[in-house]
């Protein structure tokens, strides 16, 4: 009984991320990554969805890919600050994107990933900023 | 036990087709494809060593949505533990006799490590590979290796039916991940090669850059001169090939390039007086400038690459009528390289300023080049310098 309220509290305890990417597969490995780190994993394939996300689930960190099809991540970024949410969030970005860089700087991440990505570093960054 | 035999063939067979493709990101693309089809697994991914970025990159994966990585997502640094146990020397027993790492196998070499050797640093590097294998869902990864060095490692999940892998299975992953690592060495070893090829070449052009210039320097009346000879030169070349005059190829293109960079190298003789002289030369004066055609290839001998581009620095002072200098050839005896540069010459000096003349317009320029075709000129290089300056190239 003790055992069950405890991993109940646990899971109540459980930090939130959301990861926004527009590939499906980088969506379900990363969830499926993250959870086996004892993450509450949400997930967005958009801006739309994300922000609707963000405002509903207060997720603690948001992992936000820079490049996506239908609505880019430094303006998902620009949408969330002008509505006044201050989400921790960190970019995941291609080597060379320096004005995206100094754009999102800007308006203020929390940090940096840039794609091929360190697997051990992604998770350092991210159980960082979920704990801090 | 049917099966086991079936699906040995297949790899065999898939094996010796592979034999014959030699690009690496295709035969990785198949041994994925087959593997994961074939053998019936959740999902497989091949981590590939990029030697121009000194770095292991997962670039292809295969499989169920939710277990494969995304290609192209992840690198792997050489610290990474699943490449540090192949990678590392101290490490390599802990794989040998299996050809592979395979989870089950872990507990029992982490059990025989503490007994046996506590304080080696290999249980401490079991328990990180164990992790890291459970973090991207792989229960085998086999490494291939070209000449001793690490040169992918193929990532295996869980198969459908949740059977272990056997060795015989983990022997011929083994095999085919190592054709894998010999085809992507050599694909390696030829971009190597060309990088090194262009990089000669690139040294050897601006070379002839900065022996052109030297030129410059002295001589001032003639800035730029050298350039756009050129220019006009190369432009001749080309003219010649698109009107069906000639038949050049990429080799005779260089040629022409590289010899009117250098058409003019052999002034560096003649003294500045001559050079810099504001008015007509005297024939003493005239035959030391003379010389700068064959001080040039004197000057440029050595390095034997010029060969053939050397006729255009000897020759371009020649006359089809076979008054001009140092050998009074004419006609054919005239190599084509020189006969461009001539034309090309001759209009850039028609046309710039010198400080006792101006320089004449473009227009009678070319009626000038017109009406020494086949005295001072060929007939093919001097038509398309006028079909150009008809088109408004030159």
């Amino acid at each position: 009984m003790i055992a069950k309220l405890e991993s109940l509290e646990r899971e109540l305890d459980m930090p939130k991320l959301l990861i926004v990417d527009d590939e499906i597969d980088i969506r379900e490995f990363a969830k499926s990554y993250f959870r086996k780190r004892h993450i509450e994993v949400y997930t967005a394939s958009g801006g739309v969805e994300a922000i609707e996300i963000i405002e509903q689930e207060k997720p603690d960190l948001v992992l936000l890919d820079v490049r996506m099809e239908e609505m880019n991540g430094v303006d998902v970024l620009k949408k969330l600050r002008e509505s006044g949410n201050k989400t921790k969030v960190v970019m995941v970005t291609g080597v060379k994107e320096e004005t995206t860089i100094q754009e999102a700087e800007r308006l203020g991440v929390a940090g940096f990933i840039h794609k091929p990505l360190v697997l051990d570093e992604l998770e350092k960054i991210v159980l960082k900023e979920l704990r801090g | 036990m049917n099966t086991k035999i079936d699906y040995k063939k297949e790899l065999e067979a898939a094996s010796r087709g592979m034999i014959m493709i030699h690009d690496p990101e295709l035969l990785i693309k198949l041994i994925v494809r087959m593997i994961v089809g074939k053998v019936q697994i959740k999902h497989a991914g091949m981590i590939v060593y990029d030697a121009d970025q000194d770095m292991f990159v997962l670039n292809i994966s295969k499989g169920e949505t939710g277990f494969k990585i995304p290609a192209g997502f992840a690198r792997f640094d050489k610290n990474h533990p699943i490449i540090a146990l192949f990678n590392k020397k101290e490490y390599r027993s802990l794989v040998l006799n299996r050809n592979a790492i395979v989870t089950q196998d872990i507990n029992k070499l982490i059990w025989q490590e503490s007994v046996m050797r506590e304080g080696s640093g290999k249980k401490e590097m079991l328990y990180k590979v164990a992790d890291q294998m459970h973090m991207i869902g792989a229960v085998a990864c086999v490494p291939a290796y070209y000449s001793d060095k690490l040169q992918a490692v193929l990532l295996l999940g869980e198969r459908n039916d949740g059977d272990k892998f056997d060795q015989q299975e983990l022997d011929f992953f083994a095999a085919l991940a190592s054709d894998a690592a010999m085809a992507i060495r050599n694909a390696q070893l030829f971009r190597e090669a060309k990088r090194e090829a262009e990089k000669t070449r690139d040294l050897f052009f601006r070379t002839t850059l900065v022996l052109a210039s030297a030129i410059e320097i002295k001589d001032k009346y003639t800035h730029g001169h050298t350039e756009r000879v050129t220019n006009y030169a190369v432009l001749i070349a080309q003219q010649m090939v698109l009107n069906g005059s000639a038949n050049f190829d990429q080799k005779f293109l260089e040629n022409v390039h590289i010899s009117s960079l250098l058409h003019d190298i052999g002034k560096i003789g003649v003294p500045e007086v001559i050079l810099n002289k504001p008015g007509k030369l005297t024939d003493e004066e005239f035959e030391i400038m003379k010389r700068h055609t064959t001080d040039g290839v004197e000057i440029l001998r050595p390095l034997l690459e010029l060969k053939d581009a050397l006729d255009g620095v000897k020759y371009h002072h020649e006359r089809y009528d076979g008054a001009g200098y140092p050998d009074g050839l004419r006609g054919d005896e005239i190599p084509m390289v020189a006969a461009i540069i001539a034309v090309a010459d001759t209009y850039d000096a028609m046309i710039t300023d010198r400080p006792y003349r101006k320089g004449r317009s473009k227009e009678e320029a070319v009626a000038e080049i017109k009406r020494n075709i086949l005295r001072q000129f060929h007939f093919q290089p001097a038509q398309a310098l006028i079909e150009l300056y008809q088109a408004g190239k030159v």
